[in-house]
């Protein structure tokens, strides 16, 4: 109780330069991009989705007239027992002129005689297997090479999708004929598994769900998710597909937004996914994600900071957003922290509790302000609520750390190649040819 | 009159010779393929170079129902040879002149001693009376194994000479429901020898296996590798990597040449384009197509059958010699008719009954249709009890209802005809046996069946089962 005091007193008697001083980290960087921008990107989204509803109901009546055929497309290794529940939740989909092809990357289990019956039974439309793995790019690539469709869905097996996710992620290609490539909506279908789930749950509403609708907005949108993402064919024919990963997702679109095209977010098309349930496999996850901003952001599309004639200012802007706020930032989180270190000693004791309450109160206000925002919602707020006190440590403490290791392991060690989320043989070659 | 080169201790006259109290008779090319004037003759001897000709005489002989024909001992001289099971396997001996007509007379000698020993009693089904017959041949030629033997002429791919010879080629799937039969009874005893598979529709054997696209089912396909190439991760069928003007290959993603398989690029997979239906598909169905009736059928669908090795069992040594009895549950479930001890219950009840009232006359009747057999030949197993059935609604249609019907075996039947003299269930019998030919005649093909029946008075004084036996008899005999 005494402290409580003292820390009130202490807080109290702060002024608004000195309060600005100590906390600039969170004033400069996390308020003003993660709840300003964010909140009024929201709310100009909200106010021009009404200017934009006819559009949209003549691009979904233009899509239903036209049916194009779409290549749904479920690369995996080892994903067969997934493929026939994937298979029924697609029977209730509203859009149904599509391919379903399935591409197992060399799988050690059941997966192909299970995905040769659905094929027999006439369940999928073509299963291609490939008896050495060659990994989840190649997988992509082997089914984009037979798709017959006009568009490319990119699914993954173990995700479920509600029944109009497919129609609402086309919708969008027929609303704007710029649009090269959508991403879908993705949330945490086993949230109440475990803490670890539930964080994760509450992250994907703050940085897919309201993040992605804001950087959608602004233009800068960098990874369409291979849960669930669609492509016009055209554009990836162009490209040759996907390359190697890690990080393929992200990889796939910066290459469309350098052809030129845009990439937008689509909210209403939502797919549900399994996380990662301990945080020793989320650590895992995250380590592979975090490397790749380095290996691809920095290394393989450092052309896009460069002017040249397919310099594009949105790409730019992009980039350098993806870089400062999570490269450039997570360093300087560290050297706010020695700014307090050394430059308020004494008190450390009350600046820490005091960063903790500022960021849980942005992090409730954020929950609360942008709730209204979202269409889905998987439970009601009251859930999430007690988880979010700690989200300051996961978000802002446990995931900072994972990024500065999954930094360091890439730049230093260029770790991305060594991980045998892609075999050693194609590892070899992009790291022999710097890709 | 014809006389040949023999030697002089030998006289053939009119294709006879008599040697060693035997009467030969020789086939030659020229002779009458009618083989009933046969029947009186000791053995035969078929003089001709035309195996085909050879063929047809002993598929007649010895696919013959009556085992005056189909015991006769078969010998072939100026044999031409050949590889047809039948011809081979089905002959008691080859020789090359007509001096070795001792040798001959030996092995006929014998033959008809063990045919002497042989119990004719009928048996109840088409089955059991097929199985006894090659039981019958097996036990006068000391043979212990039906043994199958590979044969292009068989619809099935196999043949059992011993039996086959009763049936078509065409017909060959009923060999095995005959052995199947026969080693349900007990009677043989099989040696796995193979596994084929029969067609669905029409049982052939000769299947041509395929690969077929699994979208149109066509056998039109071309297969390519998958080339995947490691650095840009492309992967495609080998002709998108192939360059046209120096026959090199590079990548269409990245356009980087291929250089090492396994340091660069690798092939993990095959991939198959139907060149009909247009679409790719790397698990193609396998599909067999019957060369017989060209029926398309899925693998899976196809009968399969065991080629087996039959041995003799002991019941089986012992009912060659002695006949058996088999259950012939098959003729007892055939409506209209009853079964053969209820029938003599009956009969001993009708006996009872005129025994009190003199006079009432009863009869009782007894019907064999003497080449039967032939016709369940090509009609097999359903076919038998169809005809049984349709004999049995005539017959019953045509006589009273008080009279009773029951089978003995798939080719003979007894009737109790109830408060009808002689000459009345003479009459009846005639009219039945004129209906039953008709009704076979226009149902297969003008086939011509022969039947024979008898009528006797029923004696009040006599067991129902001694005046059945002396029926039989008189009929037989």
């Amino acid at each position: 109780m005494r402290f409580l005091d003292e820390f009130i007193n202490y807080m109290s008697s702060v002024d608004a330069a000195k309060l600005f001083r100590m906390f600039w980290f969170f004033f400069i960087f996390e308020f003003f991009r993660f709840f300003l921008i964010e909140i009024s990107t929201i709310i100009f989204w909200k106010f021009d989705s009404i200017f934009r509803k006819k559009g949209i109901a003549d691009a979904r009546l233009s899509l239903l007239k036209s049916q194009p055929l779409v290549s749904i497309i479920v690369p995996g290794r080892n994903e067969g027992k997934h493929i026939f529940k994937l298979v029924n939740s697609l029977k209730e989909q509203t859009y149904q002129n599509f391919e379903l092809i399935v591409i197992d990357d060399g799988s050690d289990d059941d997966t192909a005689v299970i995905c040769r019956n659905l094929e027999h039974n006439g369940m999928i439309n073509a299963f291609y297997r490939n008896d050495v793995r060659g990994g989840k790019a190649s997988a992509a690539n082997l089914g984009l090479r037979y798709a017959r469709g006009e568009f490319i869905v990119h699914f993954d097996a173990d995700c479920s999708y509600d029944r109009d996710a497919i129609e609402n992620i086309l919708v969008p290609f027929f609303y704007n004929p710029k649009i090269g490539a959508v991403g879908g909506n993705v949330q945490v279908r086993n949230y109440k598994e475990s803490l670890c789930a539930t964080l994760q749950a509450l992250e994907y509403y703050d940085t897919i769900s309201i993040g992605r609708i804001t950087t959608s907005e602004l233009g800068i949108y960098r990874v369409i998710s291979g849960a669930f993402g669609a492509f016009r064919k055209e554009a990836l024919d162009r490209l040759g597909g996907w390359d190697i990963g890690p990080g393929l997702d992200g990889d796939i679109t910066v290459k469309i937004r350098k052809l030129g095209y845009v990439i937008h977010f689509e909210p209403t098309a939502v797919c549900q996914t399994s996380v990662p349930v301990t945080f020793n496999r989320l650590i895992k996850q995250r380590l592979r994600w975090d490397k790749s901003l380095i290996r691809f952001r920095l290394r393989k599309h450092r052309d896009v900071f460069i002017p040249n004639d397919s310099f594009r200012f949105s790409n730019f802007i992009s980039f350098v957003e993806n870089v400062t706020y999570n490269l450039i930032l997570n360093v300087k989180w560290y050297f706010y922290l020695l700014d307090m270190l050394f430059n308020f000693t004494s008190q450390l004791v009350f600046i820490v509790p005091m960063n903790i309450v500022l960021y849980t109160v942005n992090n409730f206000m954020k929950f609360l302000v942008f709730s209204p925002f979202r269409d889905r919602k998987n439970e009601g707020i009251t859930y999430f609520l007690i988880y979010i006190p700690l989200m300051v440590f996961y978000f802002g403490y446990f995931l900072r750390i994972v990024r500065t290791t999954a930094y360091i392991q890439e730049i230093f060690f260029k770790a991305s190649y060594k991980d045998n989320w892609n075999p050693a043989k194609s590892s070899r070659q992009a790291k022999a040819l710097k890709l | 009159m014809s006389l040949k080169v023999v030697p002089q201790s030998i006289e053939i006259r009119n294709n006879k010779i008599e040697f060693e109290n035997l009467l030969f008779f020789i086939i030659d090319s020229t002779s009458s393929v009618k083989i009933e004037p046969l029947i009186g003759y000791d053995a035969i001897i078929i003089d001709s170079k035309d195996a085909d000709f050879a063929k047809l005489i002993l598929r007649k002989i010895r696919g013959h129902y009556n085992p005056e024909f189909y015991l006769k001992p078969i010998f072939l001289i100026n044999y031409k040879e050949s590889k047809d099971p039948i011809l081979q396997n089905m002959n008691d001996g080859i020789i090359h002149s007509y001096d070795q007509l001792k040798d001959i007379a030996d092995v006929a000698k014998q033959i008809f001693l063990k045919t002497t020993q042989l119990d004719y009693q009928l048996v109840a089904t088409f089955e059991a009376q097929m199985v006894k017959k090659v039981l019958n041949y097996m036990y006068t030629r000391d043979l212990k194994t039906l043994k199958p033997i590979p044969d292009l002429n068989s619809a099935i791919g196999y043949t059992y000479p011993e039996i086959s010879v009763n049936f078509d080629s065409a017909e060959e799937t009923q060999v095995l429901e005959i052995l199947g039969w026969g080693e349900k009874e007990g009677l043989i005893w099989p040696d796995f020898f193979e596994r084929i598979y029969l067609c669905n529709n029409c049982n052939g054997g000769f299947l041509s296996y395929r690969e077929v696209c699994p979208h149109c089912n066509s056998s039109n396909s071309s297969a390519q590798d998958l080339v995947h190439h490691f650095p840009c991760a492309y992967i495609g069928p080998l002709s998108d990597f192939r360059n046209t003007i120096d026959n090199s290959l590079t990548c269409p993603k990245c356009n980087k040449a291929l250089r090492h398989i396994g340091v660069d690029y690798d092939k993990p997979s095959i991939i198959h384009h139907c060149n009909n239906c247009d679409k790719n598909f790397q698990d193609f169905f396998v599909k067999a197509k019957c060369i017989s009736c060209t029926q398309d059928i899925e693998v899976q669908y196809l009968i399969p059958k065991s080629i087996n090795i039959y041995k003799l069992t002991k019941r089986g040594r012992t009912a060659a010699a002695n006949g058996f009895l088999s259950s012939g549950r098959e003729v007892e479930d055939i409506f209209g008719a009853i079964s053969m001890p209820v029938f003599k219950t009956l009969l001993h009840y009708e006996i009872e009954r005129i025994k009190d009232n003199t006079e009432q006359k009863s009869s009782i009747a007894i019907i064999n249709i003497e080449n039967i057999l032939e016709l369940y030949k090509k009609t097999g197993k359903k076919g038998e009890k169809s005809i049984l059935e349709n004999i049995v609604n005539l017959v019953r249609e045509n006589i009273r209802t008080t009279d009773f019907i029951a089978f003995e075996n798939s080719s003979t039947l007894y009737l109790g005809l109830i408060n009808c003299d002689y000459l009345q269930s003479e009459a009846d019998l005639l009219n039945l046996k004129t209906l039953i030919e008709k009704l076979i005649r226009n149902n297969f093909n003008d086939f011509e069946v022969k039947i024979n029946f008898k009528v006797k008075l029923l004696q009040p004084f006599n067991k129902s089962e001694f005046q059945l036996d002396e029926l039989t008899k008189e009929l037989f005999d």
